[in-house]
């Protein structure tokens, strides 16, 4: 029945697509996405309002960009296999699988029955499984959705996130454990990205077994601060997991923004000075950790700066004014920030860059 | 009438065309926000549009509480009628004003309590038929009403009781229980209309922080966070329209419709509600002057976005008609392929277009919350 029904979904997806998109997907396009001084992936939304996913070097110009059928949000990478993925965004039904070495055609996925995408995911350490944010939404409860990237990308099961509205979510250090920001949103396929439960959110972080599907922790957030979403996550250069948050609340309360925390310990808050958490106002919109140099990189397109943080202090090394800031990722020093205006490090581009980068690390 | 097909054809090809011929590059001078001039416009959104918009809800609701409750003490044929016709004029004061999905509408489920809508799987439905059936009398209390499923006690409840299976009962007092229900349900629309006035009329309350964007400000530090959320609400208005309203029934010329998941198809208020969506948002448009905030040299996308707004109510407007039988008629289908890419258009002229002008560009439809 599964495979009976995914075919469906497969078949209905590629005529919502059309067949423009589909024709982009011919190898040749497909495969120039692959060279070897590919750095960063990004989705973007070009000047005639189509949608594509870009791969960028490590100065910020575009290698080259492969058409998708809609808007895409968060991606994930696989150094073992090599394989990128383009979520939509939310409440999207469609996630891309490219080979950044162009070995094999991109793989297209569409969501289950009863469930969408929530523009998030990331691959097992072994890069054989992808695993997917995702909405049960007859029930509002999150899901983690498995694909076998041995068998094209099969969804093979599922697992609750332990919390509604799951948005960003990646692997612990270990490769064990899937960190999972439940923003506690409740929204709906039926009514749009309509946010219904406002007054009554439930935010919280959960580490969930990859191995059984169990929930090992759970952080819900104090009541004071139950309309704080919890949206974003990186994991840091000890193996904590840092998180970033957008806030629903008075637009003139200070919340914190920014946060850690490790298996078996407490949410850590981080206390940012007064002016910076004005400046991020309220709402972070991406986060990344650049390991190597300990640092942690915060955008806000609402506040238009991108921030940047000691991993190992928290003190505020940089505030640097961006306008529109998009996405942030680990550069060779410091952070590549895009922004919705074409900006992308230094370089340039004719075309809105998406809220994220993924960093095509080779190592 | 064939010239329309060749209207909606010649402008599938203007819309669709355009975007794979379209150079990149020619981008627009950097443009910005005019902050001087938002306070002003906030100020007649509040005034103009939001606070008359809702007061006229509270004397409709009233209205219809009113005709309900006329119909429950002396069943008849034009005390019915009268009910009904109280019921179509309130989802028109609703269909205004639903458009500012926001502040108080967010809070303690007012909106869903008002509109419930869609009801994909019948949930509500069935709700109000169990009550019917089981002649509930906790539901022809307001207060234990309010108290109930979202799905029973606002518009589609109501619609139910006026116009669905069992509603030639209201003539006699065969219908006195459903007739209480139905009082029952305009008495808590009255009592949620008149919570939104109150929280709008309330001096400190959000019509403050609407007019004074600021740093100490619960809703807009400042003036482009002020902007962004009117923009919102036409921008999310035309996607509410588009996907929310026109979709679950009609999806395109190849579609044959489903007549019983359109808005209140009962009553036939259909396209009544969704030209008063588009009505509410094109009077906000003009009353708040939210031209002003367009430069000088682009004054023309205001006019362009005039121009099918009133495309679209007059087309909305001009399929009358139970939608069951719209859908069975080729001219009315004309008509609804003509409205659907016209929406489009719309919501590519107020996010894009009118979005860009005022210095909101992409990042207005980005930023919402991922």
């Amino acid at each position: 029945m599964r495979a009976a029904t995914d075919l469906i979904d497969r078949r209905s997806f590629l005529k919502m697509a059309g067949a423009a998109w589909v024709a982009s997907l011919a190898p040749d396009r497909a495969f120039a996405l692959a060279r070897a001084d590919a750095v960063f992936a990004s989705a973007f939304m070009a000047q005639d309002g189509s949608y594509g996913v870009a791969t960028l070097t490590e100065a910020g110009e575009i290698i080259d960009r492969t058409a998708l059928p809609a808007r895409a949000h968060g991606m994930a990478y696989s150094p073992v296999t090599r394989r990128a993925v383009a979520f939509a965004r939310r409440p999207g039904t469609y996630a891309m699988i490219l080979a950044t070495d162009g070995r094999v055609e991109p793989v297209v996925i569409a969501a289950a029955e009863g469930r969408h995408f929530y523009g998030h995911g990331c691959f097992s350490a072994d890069g054989k499984l992808l695993y997917a944010t995702e909405n049960d939404f007859a029930t509002n409860r999150g899901m983690v959705g498995i694909y076998d990237g041995t068998n094209k990308f099969a969804r093979i099961g599922e697992f609750p996130t332990y919390g509604i509205g799951p948005h960003d979510m990646t692997l612990t250090a270990d490769g064990r454990l899937l960190a999972i920001a439940n923003g506690g949103i409740e929204t709906h396929p039926d009514f749009g990205r309509t946010k219904l439960n406002l007054d009554h959110m439930e935010p919280s972080l959960t580490l969930v077994d990859t191995a059984t599907g169990a929930l090992v922790q759970k952080h819900g957030l104090p009541d004071d601060l139950s309309r704080l979403s919890t949206r974003h996550v990186d994991i840091g250069p000890k193996g904590e997991i840092w998180f970033a948050c957008q806030y629903e609340g008075a637009r003139n309360d200070l919340p914190p923004l920014v946060g850690s925390f490790t298996e078996g310990e407490d949410l850590k808050f981080l206390s940012l000075p007064e002016d910076t958490t004005e400046a991020l106002a309220n709402y972070v919109g991406a986060i990344a950790v650049n390991r190597n140099e300990g640092l942690i990189g915060l955008t806000s397109p609402k506040g238009n700066v991108a921030v940047t943080l000691d991993a190992r202090t928290g003190a505020v090394l940089k505030e640097e004014r961006v306008a529109d800031a998009a996405g942030v990722a680990a550069a060779d020093h410091g952070f590549a920030v895009s922004s919705y205006d074409g900006r992308f490090k230094n370089s340039q581009s004719r075309v809105a860059w998406d809220q994220h980068i993924v960093r095509l690390d080779r190592r | 009438m064939p010239h329309l097909r060749k209207l909606a054809l010649a402008l599938a090809l203007s819309t669709f065309a355009l975007p794979a011929v379209a150079q990149e590059g020619s981008a627009l001078s950097p443009r910005v926000v005019n902050e001087a001039a938002v306070p002003t416009v906030m100020a007649k959104a509040v005034e103009a549009f939001i606070i008359p918009g809702y007061r006229n809800l509270t004397e409709k609701a009233a209205a219809a509480n009113a005709a309900t409750a006329k119909l429950c003490a002396a069943p008849s044929q034009p005390a019915l009628e009268t009910a009904q016709g109280a019921f179509s004029d309130l989802v028109g004061a609703w269909s205004a004003i639903e458009i500012v999905r926001l502040g108080p509408a967010l809070e303690q489920n007012r909106f869903e309590r008002f509109l419930f809508y869609p009801d994909r799987k019948s949930t509500g439905l069935k709700q109000v038929q169990a009550i019917l059936s089981k002649k509930d009398e906790s539901a022809t209390d307001e207060a234990r009403l309010k108290g109930k499923s979202v799905a029973a006690q606002g518009l589609g409840a109501l619609e139910y009781v006026l116009y669905g299976t069992g509603a030639e009962t209201l003539l006699s007092k065969e219908g006195d229980f459903r007739c209480r229900y139905g009082l029952a349900i305009t008495k808590n629309l009255d009592t949620i209309a008149n919570e939104f006035l109150a929280a709008w009329q309330k001096p400190d309350g959000v019509q403050a922080a609407w007019k004074h964007p600021g740093p100490d400000n619960p809703e807009f530090r400042d003036s482009r966070e002020a902007a962004t959320e009117l923009l919102g609400i036409l921008v999310h208005g035309v996607e509410t329209v588009k996907d929310q309203r026109l979709k679950p029934f009609y999806e395109g010329t190849d579609d044959k419709g489903r007549p019983k998941l359109a808005i209140y198809w009962r009553s036939g208020n259909t396209m009544a509600s969704i030209a008063g969506n588009v009505r509410g948002l094109k009077t906000l448009f003009d009353v708040a002057d939210m031209q002003s905030l367009l430069p000088e040299d682009s004054r023309s996308v205001a006019g362009s976005a005039d121009f099918v707004f009133k495309s679209v109510i007059g087309m909305a407007g001009n399929i009358d008609g139970p939608i069951d039988q719209a859908l069975a008629d080729e001219n009315k289908r004309a008509k609804l392929a003509f409205l659907s890419l016209n929406t489009n258009d719309l919501l590519d002229r107020l996010n894009k277009d009118f979005g860009g002008a005022i210095g909101l560009g992409a990042g207005f439809s980005f930023a919402d919350g991922d």
